[in-house]
């Protein structure tokens, strides 16, 4: 049977390592949204088309417990373009889960916040970061 | 400080102090309310505007029977403005739960606003932020999937003892049938979490249920058929490729067979609410997939001419003869969006444009054919479950004068025959779908009751009536009254206690 919104799986998070960065800039990520304390949030911060769809290690990554409605992380990256995609694995299985027709049944959104119903694209994703502080609020569905 | 500057400090307080959802509980009246108090007809499509209401002791008339116990579940679309925007789409609306509970001697009415994912979330920001069926929201929030927009606004089924309420893209809420509180989304297995659970279940004769959920609505083709159990759990869960999307709200049975009209229609644009898009496709002919229930992977096609139909009625076999009762909306754009008008606070042209037929399936020749009736101005089908071939169609009619343009009777069909009883409350009463309930300890298919609603907008009064399903045109043996009025809806229920 067809999936009828295809939305595949996030990527296997790096979260061992990743590129080492030379500093430049901080930027706050504020989730927003958080429909329930139960599992945990992994974000993911890609710079490349190919790390946006999971053929690279993103250049940063990092999980945390959902512990509230809302979550800030840091990251520190050099000025460029990077898109940022989160997930909120409910039940601690690793990926998101969808239903029998790939929608899914999890949380889940991307910087920009694109009204797209399906994975959003790494243009529709990507933003700037230049030098100094910056910050973006992802809006979790 | 004088008095004014402490009232002024005080209100601030009090203003600042108070959670995010009571302020918005204190909006401004619709700009619709001005409309319906210069036209009361328009009482119909007033935003319901409170959580809850009741449970209310009715005015009782007439002889309500002993034997009759039970609660009258109503379901419909009943908050259409938020933040000076209005829903240009009658099934935008979110979910009223309303109980009319008979027995004892006394009628009481209660309802709830259904509290879905998507009336939540609203309630609180006090606006529409997320997307509609029919109209567009500027700048809505992103969804997580089809369930953050599932009203809930369509029909209500009891399952066992399980009451659900339900819409048709996505998955059933159960309701506390006493309280009406919402339970939350239903989900029957783990991999079918917000798959379409449609808003009109039939039911076989051992309590189990068969349902279907349509994936045209996804980007998609295809329908997947629910067979629910009398223990309202997953009993079947069946996928069904179709030759194309087809749109379709309801659908009828056989001993047999189940029947699915898919009627074409194509999206006209990338942009807009789903029924600003779509639009139905009459040059095309409707597919009509004929299931046995035996074997749920082994649908006959059959191709009719084009008809919009929201509902169907009773559906039996008669040698190669399968036949199908329908309500076909002669117009399929006014279809598109019933009573658009009202909406808008106009009155429009004429009330819904409809007529009762049967289409015919040859099940020697593959060939499908219409038969009119000659019957117009009926919606809301129902029929005594119970019957094995014809059966009488019991369904809101507009009969003689009515001031409003919409239902103002209730019509029994006798389509063989080509007869019809009627009863006619009055120019200025909105009459909404009549429950057919089988007399306690009959077995003989008609022997029952039609139990209605209505709404009487010149009195600001909502009630329920009592017929004997076979002296329809007797007029009703007994009504109830409460107080108030609430908005039309669409479907209902009775659970007998």
């Amino acid at each position: 049977m067809k999936n009828y919104l295809v939305f595949p799986a996030f990527m296997a998070l790096g979260f061992a390592s990743f590129a080492p960065l030379a500093q430049a800039g901080e930027l706050t990520v504020s989730i927003t949204n958080i429909r329930t304390d139960k599992g945990t949030l992994l974000v993911s911060v890609t710079n490349t088309e190919a790390g946006w769809n999971n053929q690279e290690k993103p250049v940063a990554a990092t999980k945390v417990a959902a512990t509230g409605k809302d979550s800030v992380l840091h990251f520190t990256l050099p000025a460029g373009s990077y898109a940022v995609q989160v997930m909120h694995d409910e039940n601690d299985n690793g990926k998101l889960d969808a239903n029998f027709m790939g929608i899914p049944t999890e949380g889940y959104g991307f910087s920009n916040n694109p009204q797209v119903m399906r994975r959003a694209h790494f243009s529709e994703a990507k933003f700037e970061v230049a030098d100094g502080a910056s910050s973006i609020v992802i809006n979790l569905r | 400080m004088n008095r004014r500057e402490l009232l002024t400090m005080l209100g601030a307080a009090a203003v600042s102090g108070a959670p995010r959802w009571l302020l918005a509980q204190t909006p401004q009246p619709p700009a619709f309310d001005a409309l319906a108090a210069r036209d009361p007809w328009l009482t119909g499509w007033k935003t319901f505007g409170r959580e809850s209401v009741g449970p209310t002791a009715a005015t009782m008339q007439g002889r309500w029977p002993g034997s009759l116990s039970g609660a009258l579940y109503r379901n419909g679309p009943a908050w259409f403005d938020r933040a000076g925007v209005r829903y240009q789409h009658w099934f935008d609306g979110d979910g009223l739960m309303q109980a009319w509970r008979i027995g004892g001697g006394r009628v009481t009415h209660g309802a709830r606003m259904i509290g879905t994912y998507k009336f939540q979330q609203e309630e609180r920001s006090g606006k529409f932020e997320l997307p509609a069926a029919g109209t567009l929201i500027e700048n809505p929030r992103s969804i997580r999937n089809n369930d953050d927009v599932n009203t809930a606004n369509t029909a209500v089924v009891r399952l066992g003892k399980r009451v659900f309420a339900l819409w048709e893209g996505g998955s059933a809420i159960e309701i506390d049938p006493e309280s009406l509180q919402a339970r939350g989304p239903v989900t029957w297995r783990d991999d079918l979490v917000a798959a379409p659970f449609s808003a009109h279940p039939l039911l076989e004769r051992d309590g189990s249920a068969w349902n279907f959920g349509s994936l045209a609505f996804f980007r998609g083709s295809g329908l997947v058929i629910w067979r629910i159990g009398a223990d309202g759990k997953l009993g079947q869960f069946q996928v069904l490729d179709t030759p194309e999307p087809g749109y379709m709200h309801a659908f009828a049975m056989t001993e047999r067979h189940l029947v699915f009209m898919l009627m074409p229609f194509s999206m006209i644009s990338v942009d807009g609410a789903f029924f600003e898009r779509m639009k139905f496709q009459p040059q095309k002919p409707c597919r009509v997939a004929l299931v046995p229930k035996d074997a749920l992977d082994s649908p006959r096609w059959f191709e009719c001419e084009f008809a919009a139909a929201y509902h169907f009625g009773d559906a039996f076999e008669r040698g190669d003869d399968g036949v199908m009762r329908v309500v076909r909306h002669r117009d399929a754009e006014e279809a598109r969006s019933p009573m658009a008008s009202a909406m808008r606070g106009e009155r429009g042209s004429n009330t819904l444009g409809t007529d009762l037929a049967s289409l015919h399936l040859n099940l020697k020749t593959g060939a499908a054919n219409w038969q009119a009736h000659g019957i117009s101005g009926v919606e809301f089908p129902v029929f005594d479950a119970r019957s094995k071939g014809p059966a009488r169609i019991f369904a809101p009619c507009s009969v003689g004068q009515a001031d409003a343009p919409y239902f103002n009777g209730v019509a029994s069909i006798d389509a063989e025959r080509g007869r019809t009883k009627q009863w006619r409350y009055g120019a200025r009463i909105l009459v909404e779908e009549h429950r057919f309930v089988a007399r306690p300890g009959s077995t003989r298919p008609g022997d029952g009751w039609l139990l209605g609603t209505l709404l009487d907008y010149e009195h600001g009064r909502s009630g329920v009536a009592l017929l004997d399903a076979e002296h329809v045109d007797d007029g009703p043996i007994a009504m109830a009254w409460v107080p108030y009025t609430t908005p039309l809806g669409f479907h209902g229920w009775f659970a007998a206690a």
